[in-house]
């Protein structure tokens, strides 16, 4: 005979989430775009629909494939979710185009009590220079993200023994060439962090790809708006499914059809993403239920995210 | 195929015993992560598990140079809310290609170091079990420090130690090997090293959840150093015993009843805990170093009430009562 003894708080439980197989992400808006008008806003969706029927023949027919649109209320606010909200639906329907999902800018950052950008920022495990062996902590220069080594000049540098006084930057993973990407993630003006825009990008990235958990929990947990959306945005709830019928929010990918504008925004998001450890509980189960439907899924997070710029 | 890592063990800077809520607090290095705790047997708390990059050579013996890269594990723990430990780690591997990827094809294999070219594991693992390492070697031990000195700086404890003791630093390493007979390597071998540093060499089918057992002897090690070094100050034979019994009091306040190896581990690995019994027979020494340590408060008890009995009798002026009086005077 065995005795078996368990206590609850030494076991970690983590929920696991239904998944679509990709989530669309139907283009994305600055505030300066609302303030033109409606037609900016219809311009847009008429862009992103062939692109948006495109991917969707790539994929079986079958496939659970989910939309969504954030929109930015972080950085600026403009008017109210009572007008901006509806104005998008329909723009969007008159390009034959169905927005599942809608979510505030400001829920990458915080997400009711959640501090959701923290969640995230506690997960980057920095790509480590050549020569780090863990003597010293990571080469961080607070609230930046690179992808290599920074540039040294001057003292800095002939202390290590070069001649010309500057050392260039360098890619860690360099094909030959560097590609040095340095990606500012918050700044604190007046003492209050603001998250910068590739990394709520990078944040909202996560979400849709079912990554995060809190305590546990899920973080994204979506609402339903039935009677008329709010005339401020804090009352809009941080996610909102405007589709009743609509397959799961998060999916195994992302796929995103943004203005080429945006390039170098998910540059940032991309290398950020590449140094965000996810839970590996998380991304087992993720795994596992991808192999239970038969799908191929890429090991690294960022493989999974996928583009179409217009 | 290897698995390495050191464990740093030592005192909690705090007055008091931390309890499970303040274990919680002191232990959340990633925000919206659990720390596990448990009661039974005795009380133990651990953080989440947290990576550390490296990109840097392993150690050989033959000197062969190595470039790995990859990511380090690392997690802290308090045992009976008192002792804290620091405890990293890495499952090395051959990499697939002979140049660095990209970092997240690293983070794709959490807890992976991939070391590029054919890798001679035998001859790494030795280079491991070295008492000193070259300086640009992959530095587990400043990885399982620094999480230390963090915890230790954490404002949920007040800094202040109710006696001093000296960190201690196990580096061990599990090859894949088969049974002694065959290759000739017994499955455990420990060295104290001059100062604080232990290695242990591990042989067998390589586990992660080797790394618990670990962190089990490496606790049970530092009980055993400190207790000793208790003893060692108190100058049994040479101090009054008053002295004696205040020098040993530490141990009796806060660490005698810590002593419960293989509590928290997975059967498998008992047979380990059991060969270190017989060789070099941990409990036996700490229970034969306890009871020096009751003995010594025993005999300090005596005489205290000797002592107490004696001015007893001179106040109550009976000089030859031979009693000896409880110090209540029942």
């Amino acid at each position: 005979m065995k005795a078996v003894f368990t206590e609850d708080t030494a076991e970690r439980r983590i929920e696991s989430t239904p998944l679509s197989h990709v989530s669309v992400e139907l283009g994305h808006l600055y505030m300066e775009d609302f303030a033109v008008g409606p037609e900016r806003i219809r311009e847009q969706f008429r862009l992103v629909a062939p692109w948006f029927e495109t991917l969707r023949r790539t994929l079986h027919p079958k496939a659970r494939v989910s939309t969504c649109f954030l929109i930015d209320d972080y950085f600026s606010r403009f008017s109210t979710p009572a007008e901006v909200v509806p104005m998008v639906i329909e723009a969007a329907a008159e390009a034959g185009l169905v927005i599942d999902y809608l979510a505030r800018e400001s829920a990458c950052a915080h997400s009711g009590t959640v501090d959701v950008a923290r969640l995230v920022l506690d997960r980057i495990v920095d790509d480590p220079a050549p020569g780090s062996n863990g003597s010293r902590p990571p080469l961080t220069k607070s609230g930046w993200l690179c992808n290599g080594r920074r540039e040294a000049d001057g003292a800095e540098s002939e202390a290590m023994g070069t001649e010309s006084g500057w050392r260039p930057p360098e890619q860690n993973a360099a094909r030959r060439h560097s590609i040095f990407i340095d990606v500012e993630l918050w700044d604190e003006p007046r003492g209050t962090r603001v998250w910068s825009c590739p990394y709520l990008a990078a944040v909202w990235q996560l979400m849709r790809l079912g990554l995060l958990r809190h305590h546990g929990r899920p973080v994204v947990t979506m609402s339903r708006v039935e009677e008329g959306f709010p005339g401020d945005w804090d009352a809009l709830p941080p996610f909102v499914q405007l589709n009743p019928g609509a397959p799961p929010f998060a999916a195994y990918r992302t796929a995103s059809v943004l203005s080429s504008r945006f390039l170098p925004v998910e540059l940032a998001v991309r290398t950020i993403l590449g140094q965000v450890a996810a839970d590996p509980v998380v991304l087992s189960q993720v795994a596992g239920r991808a192999r239970g439907e038969g799908l191929r899924l890429e090991d690294e997070v960022v493989d999974r995210v996928s583009y179409v710029f217009l | 195929m290897l698995i390495v890592g050191e464990v740093h063990t030592g005192l909690l800077r705090n007055r008091g015993e931390l309890s499970d809520a303040q274990c919680r607090e002191a232990l959340c290095l990633v925000s919206g992560e659990q720390v596990r705790t448990s009661l039974r047997p005795l009380p133990h708390a651990i953080s989440p598990e947290v990576l550390a990059g490296v990109d840097c050579r392993l150690p050989s013996l033959s000197g062969a140079r190595i470039r790995a890269t990859g990511t380090v594990t690392h997690r802290a723990a308090i045992t009976g809310g008192r002792i804290l430990q620091g405890s990293s780690y890495a499952v090395i591997v051959r990499a697939e290609r002979d140049y660095r990827m990209p970092w997240s094809h690293y983070l794709a294999r959490p807890g992976q170091v991939e070391v590029q070219g054919r890798p001679r594991w035998r001859d790494m693992a030795d280079g491991f079990m070295a008492s000193e390492l070259a300086l640009d070697i992959l530095d587990f031990g400043a990885i399982s420090g620094r999480l230390m000195n963090r915890v230790q700086d954490s404002p949920r404890l007040d800094r202040k130690t109710p006696f001093k003791t000296t960190r201690t630093r196990l580096r061990w390493v599990m090859e894949r090997g088969k049974a002694e007979e065959e290759e000739g390597l017994p499955p455990v071998r420990l060295t104290l090293w001059n100062g604080m540093l232990r290695t242990l060499r591990l042989t067998g089918e390589p586990d992660t959840r080797i790394v618990a057992f670990c962190e089990d002897l490496a606790l049970h090690d530092w009980l055993l150093t400190t207790l000793q070094t208790l003893i060692e100050r108190a100058l049994i034979g040479t101090a009054a015993p008053t002295q004696i019994a205040a020098k040993l009091s530490p141990a009796i306040d806060h660490l005698l009843h810590l002593w419960m190896p293989g509590a928290r581990m997975d059967d498998s690995f008992q047979p380990l805990w059991e060969e270190l019994e017989r060789h070099p027979g941990f409990s036996r020494q700490w229970k034969s170093s306890v009871e020096r340590i009751r003995d010594q408060v025993a005999v300090n008890t005596l005489s205290l009430l000797s002592v107490m009995a004696e001015s007893r009798r001179e106040a109550d002026g009976d000089p030859i009562s031979s009693r000896v009086t409880p110090p209540d005077g029942t």
